[in-house]
């Protein structure tokens, strides 16, 4: 995956060691300041220190949630257990996103500090670094740095002389789509099928075999070393107010495709025009954020910016990361059906409005595409979606729903001609023809 | 009647009087066994068909059911006659253990089934011994085992189940939901074929997701890297 060149301004964090000829060559790593915040936090700020560096730099979960990093630890650390453990989420679930794929490969180091970090303050015993286990690249790439980090001192037995005993191991899952949630990692590093738990109770109180776990984004983890290292107050002031920092972005439009760091807050039509201008002729219709789950938005909205309040109240979220600009020979209908599809197909189960609610959304879009929709059908998929909503164990669940929610809020008229004309403006669906061939 | 103060708890206490003085109706259930009438319907008892055999097959579900373990196969027929043991008598003592393993939550050998697959069980064993028969590390059970056979024999993971304690249901459920643990052969087509229907691939989606968009995207292959 190419990365965009963005503006000089817009500081680089999670990619700043993205540049080095050898990212598993420990050396070159530590004379760029690899490291050095485990020792900085080893030797000044000690565990209380640490978290509450992480809660005063604003830190938020990058995983899609957004939840308060340092409140989370706060949890973890305070949560009476005779073990602990920090799990670091690099099963980047979309397939087509590349984002923490991508820092994992540039810079391993960043990752497997970042976990150690989270595990000295937390008082963790245990760490695990989950990823896919098809890419045998970033696998061979990051065993390589643990051994290499276990070599220096700074994992397994005594961490640099503190006393603390980190066992990090890399931990290849795969198989599901929904290995991208927390709860339903857990199940699988338990070995158990995975499907997601009840929440309260958080993993951060009880997670792995029922002890308090950190379960965090490779990127959230990523931007813990430079936090230590430059000190809470300048990452508090990149980025929004809210939500401070960088996040990986993965911007594809119908001429270019990349990735890119950008500070948060960063308007979309700066990020899609990242990208490169779209040729002549050709108008942009939809912008598709947050991966297969994420929300369609118009392009009244370009000037929303990509964070994760603003994102929500838009109807969108952070999710993967990942950003996808349609043109007009794109169908709305078509492109949030194939979502949803896609999305029902990986659900794992677990709860009936799920299971059984995301089916009919399905088969709701696959009638309004095909032309044939029944009178109630719109009706039908505004309360069924409010319902999933309503009823959800997990975010996958609430989040299905958002490609249809957000395209019926947004692109009525596209879905008009749909539902009330048997006609699709992008020329895509063929309800004409399916018409013709079902009258009654 | 006029009012008579305090006449209402003297009522009430003559009740409770006449009550202290009179026998007990508590007993100490298991030690003693009340008296109850033949009709009663919560009465406990073992019931007889039409063909005159009893109904009851000491199969041992309901002792294995019971929370607090308080029922045990043994006690009065409706003919009043007392009962140890029924169903085959020398086999009396396997089920009861049997029923008593199962409560504790561990499998028991099961006669009924054979091996309908021929498969050497050694590899399953060697695994499991280098997985130290932890349930905790079913996943890699279930990968390495998969990488020794090529799939996931239902004798393997019965063998699985029985060596590590782990329920048969859970080991399934687990080899069940991930896509990458399969059930049959790799090269048994039609399975595969059937499998991808019911599961496609995430590449499907990522060519379904450039063909919505558009087409011609910056991505022409399913994992274009730089």
């Amino acid at each position: 995956m190419d990365r965009l060149t963005t503006p000089a301004a817009w500081p680089s964090i999670l990619l700043g060691r993205a540049n080095a000829p050898d990212p598993t060559d420990l050396d070159a790593a530590t004379r760029d300041g690899a490291f050095e915040g485990l020792r900085l936090a080893v030797r000044d700020l000690g565990p209380t220190g640490v978290i509450a560096t992480v809660a005063a730099s604003g830190l938020r979960g990058r995983g899609g949630a957004g939840f308060p990093t340092g409140e989370k630890w706060r949890t973890a650390a305070s949560t009476e257990a005779p073990r602990r453990y920090v799990v670091a989420n690099g099963y980047e679930a979309d397939p087509a996103t590349f984002t923490d794929r991508t820092l994992l490969e540039l810079d391993p180091f960043s990752v497997v500090e970042g976990t150690l970090i989270a595990a000295y303050a937390v008082g963790a015993s245990e760490a695990f670094i989950a990823v896919r286990a098809g890419e045998g690249e970033i696998i061979r790439r990051l065993e390589a740095a643990v051994a290499d980090a276990e070599e220096a001192g700074f994992a397994g037995p005594d961490v640099l002389g503190s006393g603390h005993d980190i066992e990090l191991r890399i931990r290849p899952v795969q198989g599901a789509y929904m290995l991208g949630e927390e709860t339903v990692l857990l199940k699988a590093l338990e070995g158990r099928r995975g499907q997601p738990e009840q929440r309260p109770p958080y993993p951060a109180a009880r997670g792995l075999f029922g002890m308090p776990t950190v379960v965090q984004n490779v990127q959230t983890l990523a931007a813990v070393p430079w936090i230590i290292r430059n000190g809470a107050a300048t990452y508090a002031a990149i980025g929004g107010p809210d939500s401070p920092g960088t996040v990986l972005v993965q911007v594809r439009t119908p001429v270019g495709e990349g990735i890119a760091e950008i500070p948060l807050g960063t308007t979309l039509r700066e990020l899609v025009a990242l990208a490169g201008s779209l040729p002549r002729g050709r108008k942009l219709k939809a912008i598709l954020i947050g991966g297969p789950s994420g929300g369609l938005l118009p392009t009244d909205l370009l000037d929303t910016p990509f964070d994760y309040g603003p994102l929500r109240d838009a109807g969108a979220h952070l999710g993967s990361g990942s950003i996808v600009a349609a043109d007009d020979r794109t169908c709305v209908v078509d492109l949030a059906r194939l979502l949803t599809r896609y999305c029902s197909s990986e659900a794992c189960g677990k709860s009936i409005p799920c299971r059984i609610g995301t089916r009919r959304l399905v088969e709701i879009a696959d009638r309004i595409a095909d032309g044939r929709p029944r009178h109630n059908d719109l009706g039908i998929l505004v309360d069924l979606s409010s319902d999933i909503v309503g009823s959800a164990l997990c975010d996958h669940e609430r989040l299905t729903t958002l490609p249809l929610a957000t395209g019926m809020r947004y692109f009525r008229s596209e879905l008009d001609d749909h539902f009330l004309r048997s006609s699709c403006p992008a020329g895509v669906c063929h309800p004409i023809a399916v018409t013709a061939a079902t009258t009654h | 009647m006029s009012f008579v103060p305090g006449l209402g708890i003297v009522k009430g206490m003559a009740i409770t009087l006449r009550r202290f003085f009179e026998p007990k109706v508590t007993i100490k259930y298991p030690e003693e066994s009340p008296d109850v009438a033949p009709r009663f319907r919560g009465r406990l008892q073992l019931l007889y068909d039409e063909w005159g055999t009893l109904k009851c097959e000491t199969c041992f579900q309901c002792a294995q059911a019971c929370p607090i373990e308080c029922i045990d196969m043994g006690g009065i027929d409706t003919r009043g006659r007392y009962h140890v043991h029924w169903g085959p008598p020398e086999t009396y003592g396997e089920r009861r253990e049997e029923s008593a393993l199962r409560r504790s939550g561990r499998p028991v050998p099961d006669r009924a089934f054979h091996h309908f697959q021929p498969v050497d069980l050694g590899a399953v064993d060697t695994i499991l011994d280098e997985h130290d028969h932890d349930p905790k590390r079913m996943l890699e059970i279930l990968e390495a085992t998969q990488s020794a056979y090529g799939y996931l024999p239902v004798a393997a993971l019965k063998q699985i189940s029985q060596k590590t304690g782990a329920w048969y249901a859970m080991i399934y459920g687990t080899a069940s939901y991930y896509g990458h643990l399969r059930f049959e052969p790799a090269e048994d087509a039609a399975q595969a074929t059937a499998v991808a229907a019911a599961r496609p691939p995430d590449a499907s989606y990522v060519t379904a997701l450039g063909a919505a968009l558009g087409g011609a995207n910056g991505r022409p292959g399913a994992r274009g890297r730089s």
